[in-house]
């Protein structure tokens, strides 16, 4: 919905259009524009234009009392009350015989289009429409000039182009369209190489993780000389192009099927771990758990991602996250789980069973299945070790709960077996006990 | 407190300009060590003939005055030194194949060369050898344009036959001039096992002159005997600089012709890292050699190395090259987690493709290191 501005507040009551802007702007005398087709272009649809200008403030008295929108065809009533036409006539036709502002009776049914303010509204938005696309031209032309100044120059100058395209992308959406049309997604890239310092780099991956990338850009960008160069800045930058770089290559890996040899650097997990387990820095947490669950969805690559201890770390982290977080995470985990080194991993962990058993019927459904999928596998594993661990953390009373609950029939269905599990090493009684809830959850 | 006082009187009266002097020295001292502190020392690892002092010499030659005419005429001998070393284990090893090898036919001297070659091969032997004279040249040249020798020569690495010394054959009559002067690409080519440690200090500039940082390079001989000097320079380093040749897969050591050269390169690396006085220095593997590793790899398969047995080739040409390379430098990757303690995962760790002969190509390569060492800097320092 557009935001209103209501600002003077004349002693009439009501509000009152800002006088400034309107004799600024000139829309009200002046000699500005107050008829449409003052600008050099064509009649403009005052729908279209009410559409693209959503972000700016509208002026309060251009915006209909019962539905906040801009009006388009403004009528007003008897009371002196204007209204779009469309919301009163639904108003009225419901049986009311009042002013929806007012709640005065009306005493006249009479309907008259408010032609002074129809032309003021269309005045207003087709000027800052026009205002609108010239700035973006300007953008365009900005963008194209940079793109020249690109392919000519090195060292600081191209350092410093970059950084005032990286702003210009950032602040601008019509920009991302000039750098596609002229292919500024291949020029950028291909400043990316084994010599690229870390801060033209940088700049680089900043810019391009703002764009959307097609399939023949997305191969370009695979290049295992680019990706270790992100890699490498990936371990060694700032949060922000720590970010940017997870986020490039997670967009890299969309839909493409590529090499997943490409992305199996083991500095590129390290670094992913690292970014992860930031304590200083928790907007990393998600871009480098989704990056990871990525990878560690190809088979692969798994055991690479074992190998550098990762299951370990992020059991560890498992206690704190937010529910988008813990999904990855978990998710993870079970793929990880599929390997025979990442189950005994799973395993000797300690922290494994107690973790997992808390996080049971205590976030999503997801959470859940996936927790109990990889409870399940590591009992099976090993059940004179985790099992009486397990029930020990708790297991045995949320289980029941799955049951009782309403998820899934393959959720149940596992909870069932796993009960049946544990429950083989306690008598009956015992492990009734067992299964009180003791704490809540 | 007596003794104190007498003595300050017994300075008094001795020669005050030998106090003077022993102040001075005294706050030179302490100057120095200040200083010190700033300067970041980098140490030049690696086994025997993996480029190191290539390196070395060409940090001394951007980043230094280079070399003067006194310092270029002093490679002379040794670039005569290499041609001759050259000659000897070409015939030598021509002579070897001819008795071994089932079509010995190929390896064998034409008759009118056989002469030179015992000559030169005489002469090579010797512990100091004659000036290059034009004379000499010549006979050289007759015996490395024999087939038989350009033969042995295809079958260089199995032999210990620098790749120097192709460039300098090539570069014969020049070398051999009575007023040669040697060029700066040839002093990079020069091939002299160092031994014991050299040093020099430098300031990179880049294009804000003031670019503040100086370094210590160390560089040190690599092979097994030189070894054991090493340990004395490990405390206080800033970053490792470890080069392995990378074409050396199909190679044997000098030392021990038994053992594959990129195997001994594996196993130092491995051993460089799990030093306990390294846990916080950073490592900056140069793959070095890549010039020579491009021609290879299209002729001898990387699996020829047990390190490598594992890979399999995809394609021809470039890409070939490149998805080689990528493997090794993934067998790299692996060994040096493998190798690293989980308190030591955050040290820093990157791996660069060098050419060492290639100026411009170390230049840009050193000055990516400059950038990486700066950072770390201001990382360790709890401001980036």
């Amino acid at each position: 919905m557009p935001m209103y501005q209501s600002k003077l507040d004349f002693g009439g009551g009501g509000q009152v259009l800002d006088l400034e802007t309107a004799v600024k702007d000139g829309i009200l005398g002046g000699g500005g524009g107050v008829t449409a087709t003052g600008a050099s272009a064509g009649k403009l649809d005052l729908k279209n234009m009410i559409e693209e200008l959503d972000s700016f403030e509208v002026p309060s008295v251009f915006i209909c009392p019962i539905s906040l929108e801009p009006m388009q065809d403004p009528v007003t009533l008897c009371t002196g009350q204007t209204y779009e036409r469309s919301n009163i006539l639904k108003w009225l036709s419901l049986g009311h015989y009042t002013c929806p502002t007012t709640m005065q009776e009306l005493w006249d049914d009479s309907i008259t289009p408010n032609k002074t303010l129809s032309h003021l509204i269309y005045s207003w938005f087709s000027q800052k429409y026009l205002a609108m696309k010239k700035r973006s031209e300007d953008v365009q032309g900005r963008v194209l000039e940079i793109l020249e100044t690109l392919k000519k120059v090195k060292g600081q100058a191209r350092l410093q182009a970059l950084k005032k395209l990286r702003q210009i992308v950032v602040s601008h959406s019509s920009s991302k369209k000039a750098m596609v049309d002229n292919g500024g997604i291949a020029l950028v890239g291909s400043l990316l190489g084994p010599f690229t310092s870390h801060s033209v780099g940088s700049e680089a991956v900043a810019i391009l993780v703002n764009l959307s990338l097609d399939s023949e850009s997305k191969s370009n960008l695979m290049q295992p000389a680019k990706i270790s160069l992100m890699v490498d800045m990936l371990n060694e930058g700032s949060i922000e192009t720590k970010i940017n770089c997870t986020k490039l290559i997670g967009n890299l890996m969309e839909g493409n099927d590529f090499e997943s040899e490409v992305v199996s650097s083991l500095s590129l997990f390290v670094g992913l771990l690292r970014l992860v387990r930031d304590r200083r820095n928790p907007n990393g947490l998600q871009p480098g758990l989704e990056l990871l669950k990525a990878i560690s969805s190809h088979e692969s690559v798994r055991s690479s991602i074992v190998s550098i201890g990762a299951v370990n770390q992020l059991v560890d982290l498992l206690s704190n996250m937010n529910p988008e977080c813990l999904e990855s995470a978990l998710a993870i985990l079970h793929n990880l789980s599929s390997l025979p080194e990442g189950l005994s991993a799973l395993k000797d962990c300690p922290k494994t069973v107690p973790n997992l058993v808390k996080l049971l019927m205590r976030v999503t459904e997801n959470c859940t299945q996936l927790a109990l999928s990889i409870l399940w596998a590591v009992c099976r594993l090993s059940p004179e070790e985790c099992a009486p661990a397990a029930v020990e953390a708790g297991l045995a009373a949320k289980l029941l709960l799955v049951i009782q609950s309403g998820c899934n029939p393959t959720l149940k269905q596992q909870s069932a077996e796993l009960l049946k599990l544990c429950s083989l090493n306690y008598t009956a009684t015992i492990f009734i006990s067992k299964c009180k809830l003791t704490r809540t959850l | 407190m007596g003794q104190l006082c007498s003595r300050h009187q017994y300075y008094k009266n001795e020669d005050s300009e030998e106090n003077a002097q022993a102040a001075e020295i005294e706050r030179r001292i302490e100057q120095e060590t200040k200083a010190e502190k700033h300067i970041q020392k980098l140490l030049l690892l690696g086994a025997g003939e993996s480029g190191k002092s290539t390196i070395f010499k060409q940090i001394k030659l951007l980043f230094q005055t280079g070399f003067d005419e006194a310092e270029l005429r002093s490679y002379i001998p040794v670039i005569h030194a290499n041609v001759y070393q050259t000659i000897k284990l070409l015939h030598d090893g021509s002579k070897e194949m001819a008795q071994n090898e089932s079509d010995s036919s190929k390896y064998v001297l034409s008759t009118e060369n056989k002469e030179i070659g015992d000559k030169l091969s005489e002469i090579g032997s010797r512990l100091n050898y004659p000036c290059l004279t034009k004379e000499i040249a010549l006979e050289i040249e007759t015996l490395w344009n024999d087939s038989a020798i350009q033969e042995t020569y295809a079958r260089a690495n199995e032999l210990q036959v620098p790749h120097s010394g192709y460039y300098f054959m090539e570069n014969l009559h020049r070398i051999a001039d009575a007023n040669y002067v040697p060029t700066k690409e040839d002093v990079l080519y020069a091939r002299v096992r160092t031994t014991g440690v050299v040093e020099i200090q430098f300031s990179p500039v880049g294009e804000n002159k003031k670019s503040g940082e100086v370094y210590k390079l160390f560089d040190v001989g690599g092979q097994r005997n030189e070894r054991r000097k090493w340990i004395h320079l490990f405390e206080g380093v800033t970053a490792v600089i470890f080069c392995a040749a990378i074409s050396d897969y199909d190679q044997m050591l000098y030392e021990d012709e038994k053992k594959n050269r990129m195997m001994e390169a594996k196993e130092l690396f491995e051993w460089v890292l799990k030093q306990s006085c390294f846990e916080k220095t950073s490592f900056l593997l140069f793959l070095n050699k890549f010039d020579l590793f491009e021609k290879k790899i299209l002729k001898v398969p990387l699996n020829v190395c047990d390190w490598f047995k594992d890979y399999q080739s995809v394609s021809t040409g470039k890409q070939e090259i490149e998805h080689a390379y990528e493997f090794v430098k993934k067998k790299f990757e692996e060994l040096y987690y493998q190798s690293t303690a989980p308190d030591c995962v955050d040290r820093l760790f990157k791996i660069y493709r060098t050419t060492a002969l290639d100026q411009k190509l170390v230049n840009k390569t050193f000055k990516l290191v400059d950038e990486t060492l700066r950072r770390r800097t201001l990382f360790e320092a709890g401001l980036l």
